[in-house]
């Protein structure tokens, strides 16, 4: 992005606001401005659909609660974790839950750029870093 | 089996169930020491950052779609993608007693081998320097134990005297003698049993200098019993220049804690044009634009916030600060040393020339000046050496104009002779400081006419020998002159019947 020019940069941004409907990334939107980026293409396409790629990434990732668990964890708890952070970002925010047994037991959630740890695993990191 | 069970137990309980939240980002490029991170969305300027296997980092350029971190470690281990955490806290150091007699690295760990530092406390590198109130003006005295800056240009405790000259012209000697001396006054002062006595800690920051050159400064301060007095900030050459930015600011943390718990402390940062090429190398890597000979624009902002951080305090300690600069073909007008300059309060202009003549210290009466002035003097050496900086002045301008013509009237001869005795007189050899009695009485001699009927080259030898004298049979006498700091005519009669003796027996 640090090639990215401030002109260019400047107008991703646009290109970000107009992609998003009622908060969230909107497929139709996202649609659209491909659309017409392909019929009016910029001066340097690439490096602004790269940044735009990244930015609508970014943009996805703070919508989206990617909650890894150790054990079994009821759809209500995915729900109720989603709600939470949907009320503290003030955003809408929908659960994405994988597997993962190296947690050992516990949560970790990852929302944007924030990552709420709460597993065994990184309390025992924790521990071996502080020790 | 019990207890080790009740062990383990007892470290879950201690595993609280509550969600720690992290800020995060993902590493785009590393290279040069600096790594660029997307994410990190909450990191705040100057934050410390943690990048996997225990690395950490400094948060300096915060850019709208990425951060500009500079790596305080290893960077070999770095990739891109490797996850970043914000910490939330400022980067600090060990601060204390416990680091005297130590070396240590920019981030406060030992690197002399003697185990790890015995210290509780910690202070951030980077603090607001203090403000109007809390300072007091600069009144007490720093022996630097040379004469010709003690009698010329006094140093007091909490002033910025800046050493500034050419390389090889002596700028670390005059440090390094400094730091000796006061290790000499701490402890007569501390043998002496007096309750307003205060020491004098130092610290050595050594920036971008040869390693050997760090060792050999290290030798003369242990061989001169000065360690144990002072704490050796270490950020040589082949460390990378994120350390060698930082290194300063370390130094000035551990001399605060002196400053703020009641002590006088003094710092030497050598030298501050490296530290400004290391800044200028982190600012061009971080794509930061650049101004005149390519340094960024806040280089003044750099070496301000620093040197300010160096003050008396009301009711508190002091920290002096003894910044160095190198110039280049003596050219005191570049950016650089034109920045120190107006920042601190009067510089030491040491010349070559004088250096390459045998004069050393080669100090420039003309070009050094002390803005605290004479506030900064005993009362004795103000008596004594009053003059002396404007008869060295007026010796300069007779000595130039004297080579045009070999007619001299007697008066612009005695002038002359005087002039080159005081310049004999001032030659000392480097990292054997002379206390402040004994240039008291080696001035008072001069003043006296005792150096009128030595040979000019001869003038060094006798006042050593008049030193050598008063060491050996008039301590007493010198103890009297240093707590009494004046000269009264009972004193002064003492010091000539000193003299007198000295004469008999050196006749």
């Amino acid at each position: 992005m640090s090639a990215v020019s401030v002109k260019t940069r400047a107008f991703v941004k646009q290109l970000v606001q107009l992609s998003l409907v009622d908060g969230r990334v909107s497929s139709e939107q996202v649609a659209g401005i491909l659309e017409y980026l392909e019929k009016n293409p910029p001066a340097r396409p690439v490096a602004l659909l790269q940044a735009y790629h990244k930015a609508i990434a970014a943009e996805i990732a703070k919508g989206e609660a990617r909650i890894e668990h150790a054990g079994p964890v009821t759809a209500e708890a995915l729900a109720a974790i989603a709600a939470a952070l949907g009320q503290r970002y003030g955003r809408p925010v929908s659960p994405l839950a994988t597997a993962n047994s190296t947690l050992l037991a516990g949560l970790r959630v990852r929302i944007g750029d924030d990552v709420y740890e709460s597993s065994v695993a990184g309390q025992l990191a924790a521990l071996s870093a502080a020790s | 089996m019990s207890t080790v069970l009740a062990q383990i137990e007892s470290q879950i309980a201690k595993l609280s169930s509550k969600a720690v939240r992290k800020n995060t980002g993902v590493i785009t490029t590393v290279a040069d020491g600096v790594a660029k991170v997307s994410g990190l969305s909450e990191v705040m300027y100057n934050e410390m950052v943690a990048f996997p296997g225990g690395v950490i980092g400094i948060a300096l350029n915060l850019g709208e779609d990425e951060v500009g971190c500079v790596i305080l470690g290893d960077v070999s281990q770095l990739k891109q993608g490797d996850e970043v955490q914000t910490t939330g806290k400022l980067l600090s150091v060990p601060v204390g007693k416990g680091l005297l007699g130590r070396v240590v690295d920019a981030l406060g760990n030992a690197v002399d081998g003697k185990g790890p530092i015995a210290s509780s406390e910690s202070y951030p590198v980077e603090k607001i320097a203090p403000g109007i109130m809390a300072r007091k003006s600069v009144s007490q005295p720093l022996f630097t134990g040379i004469m010709a800056i003690d009698s010329m240009i006094p140093i007091g405790r909490g002033q910025r005297e800046l050493i500034i000259g050419d390389r090889g012209t002596g700028k670390t000697t005059i440090a390094i003698d400094t730091i000796i001396n006061q290790a000499n006054i701490n402890r007569v002062g501390l043998a002496s049993g007096d309750p307003k006595f205060r020491p004098v800690y130092s610290i050595y920051v050594a920036i971008g200098q040869k390693n050997s050159n760090i060792v050999r400064t290290i030798a003369a301060l242990e061989a001169a019993g000065a360690l144990e007095f002072t704490c050796i900030v270490a950020a040589p050459a082949a460390d990378n220049p994120a350390n060698q930015y930082l290194a300063p600011y370390s130094g000035a943390a551990i001399g605060e804690w002196f400053m703020e718990n009641g002590q006088d402390a003094l710092i030497v940062y050598d030298d501050l044009s490296k530290h400004a090429v290391a800044y200028r190398q982190i600012s061009l890597i971080l794509k930061r634009p650049s101004g005149r000979e390519a340094y960024p624009g806040d280089v003044f902002y750099l070496h301000s916030r620093l040197l300010e951080r160096a003050a008396r305090l009301d009711g508190k300690g002091s920290l002096t600060a003894l910044p160095i600069i190198e110039t280049l073909a003596g050219d005191v007008s570049a950016y650089i040393p034109t920045n120190v300059i107006s920042i601190t309060d009067g510089q030491i202009f040491l010349e070559t020339d004088l250096f390459n003549q045998g004069i050393r210290p080669a100090v420039s009466v003309g070009l050094s000046v002390s803005r605290v002035g004479s506030a900064a003097q005993i009362k004795a050496t103000k008596q004594v050496g009053g003059k002396l900086k404007g008869e060295l002045a007026q010796f300069r301008e007779l000595a130039a104009f004297a080579q045009f013509g070999s007619d001299l009237d007697a008066k612009t001869k005695s002038q002359l002779d005087r002039g080159s005795r005081i310049v004999e007189l001032f030659k000392q050899p480097a990292f054997s400081p002379i206390s402040i009695e004994l240039q008291v009485v080696t001035i008072y001699a001069l003043q006296k006419g005792y150096y009128d009927s030595a040979d000019l080259k001869k003038v060094t030898a006798t006042s050593v020998s008049i030193r050598d004298f008063f060491k050996a049979r008039q301590d007493a006498l010198l103890t009297e002159i240093r707590t009494k700091a004046a000269l009264d005519k009972d004193l002064e009669a003492k010091i000539v019947a000193a003299l007198d003796a000295w004469k008999s027996t050196a006749a």
